[in-house]
């Protein structure tokens, strides 16, 4: 009995510990994506590449140079120099590796902070090179070549073996070994922590005058090239940065698992659920992105948690039943709550009281035309075609 | 004897399909002004009609062409009406279209995978992975021995680009769609019902697809995410074509289908197998090399030709020059 309330317990904190480890990851990435998509109106559908180029780092950069380490500190490393042995030795030597690595802490420490510096810089490059082709064209056009190249990006970390060890996937060390406890633990910590760094850097660069820029380009970037801005280039930069704060993300998750490999970075996951999210804080704003962020990670847990309770009530797997509860959540929340749960708030300017100086609606939307919410009509109508409000006009 | 090989009869059943689904994304992509991410979706449930009348009435597949193309057509009425059309009425902008159409995808896209499970749990029939070779009509032709499928597809994309060029240019229909894929608002003004011309659309749009979806298994191997797959060729077809011209998307549609299959196998022989795996890849590379060199693709190609006078320099060359 008390066997069974301990793995219970063992049970219930797994959930916790996974929970936080995903608010933590899908905070970041939703929050970079309202940072390009809320506010400066660049609608990136390629979040997972710059998501795989951060596990790709790990793997195929960070892996060498700790190998390379551990190859000069002589505690008997096997060879990984061709693909074959970079395949086959390497669950052992990151056994070697995770040993060592537990009795040098500094040293784990800096791989750490190095590979968060080298994943934030491989994403912010990575973003110039998906911009190149589309960013000076339509949004439609962005977004279709974005989608696009998030399925070349597992196409290469699939066929390349010295990437991520192509379809057989890699262990990569893990540079937090010297924590004593469970691992997960203190990777969800850290990324939590990275989390609320993150949330500052983007709120200081939201607040400042490059964040109202941004908003302008937003709005209408034709009065703001008039006046002299670079709108290209700004979109640009809002790619590039968010990319690099997405390849982040991929660091932590190939930390969480201990394991890259590229179906880890699938299009699903990492573009459409945090898109969902979005959607539903509302776009604009960090606080509906974390409400969003909460709700459909808790929601998303549960689900494969409970899969097993929920298998009775489901005809079929229970994984194309969360795919669709995905579509159908964004649709219901694209028609009926369009601003979503929290609409946007002002920018705050320092010194400054805007709400004085801006005398208009308030209500600042993301969508153009937007017709006015009393005039809407009822949920029936609003599928049949708004009948009852052009009567009573 | 065989005086075409099989990898270009392979390649032109690709690009006949490609060339159709082309068609249909660029028609969407006029008149609804948003690209359509749903489009290769619809070709997924066509794999599955052909699929049922084969293995569930042991029919020929011929047979579901035509209720494939209704039951897309339908399908697609059925999305604009619950999903896009009260989106643009409730003032949805060009982006939340394009997201809408990626959340149909993923929600049509389960349909397929919950049919192929059940069929596999009830009737135990191989559902995952088939191919409907065996099912097709073979015939001989000067010594050599044809699949149905080679023949009848490139006939309905003759067919298909002679009544659509028939409908978009002879009929009071099709010019009032043009008209309103042109501008909506004075279209609108001269009595056009946008409306119905929308809904019209998006029935051929769907049925094309779904139609070209149907022999896909005929030559490919069908899986429930058969259909999506094609999706990236199909945009890179409609990008070359320049996204705003039928016959653009014809000429885009079946160089890049016939490209993917004939660079991927020449590849293999030239450079070694592992070519093979980066299939996928050519029509993305086609998709980023187009938008860097011309983004308006054959159309602005062509349009800067007649505007530098290489069409009337042409014509002279041959004799048939105006001024005459």
């Amino acid at each position: 009995m008390i066997e069974i309330a301990a793995s219970t317990a063992v049970v219930y904190q797994r959930i916790v510990i996974d929970i936080a480890m995903y608010f933590g990851l899908f905070v970041i990435v939703s929050m970079a994506l309202n940072f390009q998509y809320g506010n400066a109106g660049v609608p990136n559908m390629g979040c997972a590449v710059s998501a795989s180029i951060g596990g790709y780092t790990v793997s195929a950069l960070i892996t060498r140079i700790i190998y390379w380490v551990g190859t000069n500190a002589n505690i008997g490393m096997k060879p990984y120099a061709t693909d074959y042995d970079w395949n086959y030795n390497n669950q052992f030597n990151t056994y070697l590796m995770n040993d060592y690595i537990a009795e040098h802490a500094m040293f784990g420490m800096s791989m750490f902070i190095l590979s968060i510096a080298l994943g934030f810089v491989m994403g912010w490059f990575m973003g110039y090179i998906i911009s190149l082709p589309a960013i000076r064209l339509r949004a439609t056009y962005l977004i279709i070549t974005l989608i696009t190249m998030a399925d070349a990006a597992q196409i290469l970390g699939r066929n390349v073996v010295w990437i991520s060890g192509g379809t057989l996937g890699m262990w990569v060390p893990n540079v937090l070994s010297w924590y004593p406890g469970d691992r997960t633990i203190i990777t969800a910590v850290a990324t939590m922590l990275i989390g609320i760094i993150c949330y500052f850097i983007l709120r200081t660069m939201l607040n400042s005058p490059y964040g109202r820029l941004m908003r302008g380009v937003r709005e209408n970037d034709l009065t703001v090239q008039s006046v002299g801005k670079d709108v290209v280039a700004i979109r640009r930069n809002v790619l590039m940065f968010a990319s690099g704060i997405t390849a982040v993300v991929g660091v932590l998750i190939a930390y969480y698992y201990s394991y890259v490999i590229q179906s880890n970075f699938i299009r699903a996951t990492w573009t459409y659920w945090p898109w969902l999210m979005l959607m539903i804080g509302g776009a604009g704003n960090n606080a509906g992105t974390f409400i969003g962020c909460a709700l459909i990670i808790a929601m998303r847990r549960v689900i494969i948690v409970y899969k097993w309770a929920l298998e009775s009530f489901v005809w079929y797997p229970i994984v194309i039943f969360e795919q669709q509860l995905l579509a159908t959540l964004l649709l219901v929340v694209m028609v009926f709550r369009p601003d979503g749960l929290i609409p946007e708030k002002l920018l705050r300017i320092p010194g400054i009281d805007y709400r004085r100086l801006v005398h208009e609606e308030t209500e600042v939307d993301w969508r153009v035309d937007r017709i006015d919410p009393s005039k809407r009509g009822g949920i029936l109508s609003r599928i049949r075609g708004g009948g009852k409000k052009e009567e009573a006009e | 004897m065989s005086f075409i090989p099989v990898i270009w009869m392979s390649a032109i059943v690709y690009a006949s399909m490609i060339t159709i689904l082309s068609i249909g994304f660029t028609l969407t992509h006029m008149t609804a002004k948003i690209p359509n991410f749903a489009h290769g979706t619809y070709a997924g449930f066509g794999v599955y009609v052909s699929f049922m009348c084969v293995r569930y009435f042991e029919m020929s597949p011929y047979y579901g062409f035509p209720a494939a193309f209704l039951f897309g057509g339908l399908m697609g009425i059925f999305l604009y009406r619950i999903v896009v059309s009260t989106l643009r009425r409730m003032g949805g902008g060009a982006i939340v279209l394009t997201i809408s159409t990626i959340a149909i995808q993923i929600f049509m896209a389960q349909f397929q995978h919950i049919f192929a499970y059940l069929t596999r749990e009830t009737y135990g029939l191989m559902s995952y992975g088939f191919l409907l070779k065996k099912n097709d009509f073979t015939f001989e032709f000067l010594g050599q021995s044809f699949q149905g499928i080679f023949p009848i597809s490139l006939f309905l994309v003759i067919g298909i680009v002679i009544s659509l060029r028939w409908m978009l240019t002879k009929t009071k229909f099709g010019i009032a769609m043009k008209a309103s894929a042109e501008d909506p608002e004075l279209s609108a003004v001269l009595g056009i019902n946008i409306e119905k011309v929308q809904v019209a659309s998006w029935f051929i749009t769907g049925g094309m697809a779904c139609l070209a979806g149907a022999f896909l298994p005929m030559w490919f191997m069908g899986s429930p995410g058969a259909g999506a797959r094609l999706l990236t060729s199909c945009m890179a077809g409609s990008l070359l074509g320049g996204l705003g011209n039928i016959y653009g998307a014809i000429i885009g549609g079946f160089t890049i289908g016939v490209s993917e299959i004939i660079f991927t196998a020449q590849g293999m022989k030239l450079l070694g197998l592992w070519v093979g795996e980066y299939r996928p890849l050519i029509p993305m590379i086609a998709t980023i090399a187009i938008l860097l060199v011309e983004p308006s693709g054959v159309t602005g190609w062509w349009a800067r030709w007649r505007v530098g006078g290489g069409y009337e320099r042409l014509m002279a060359r041959l004799g048939r020059s105006k001024e005459e």
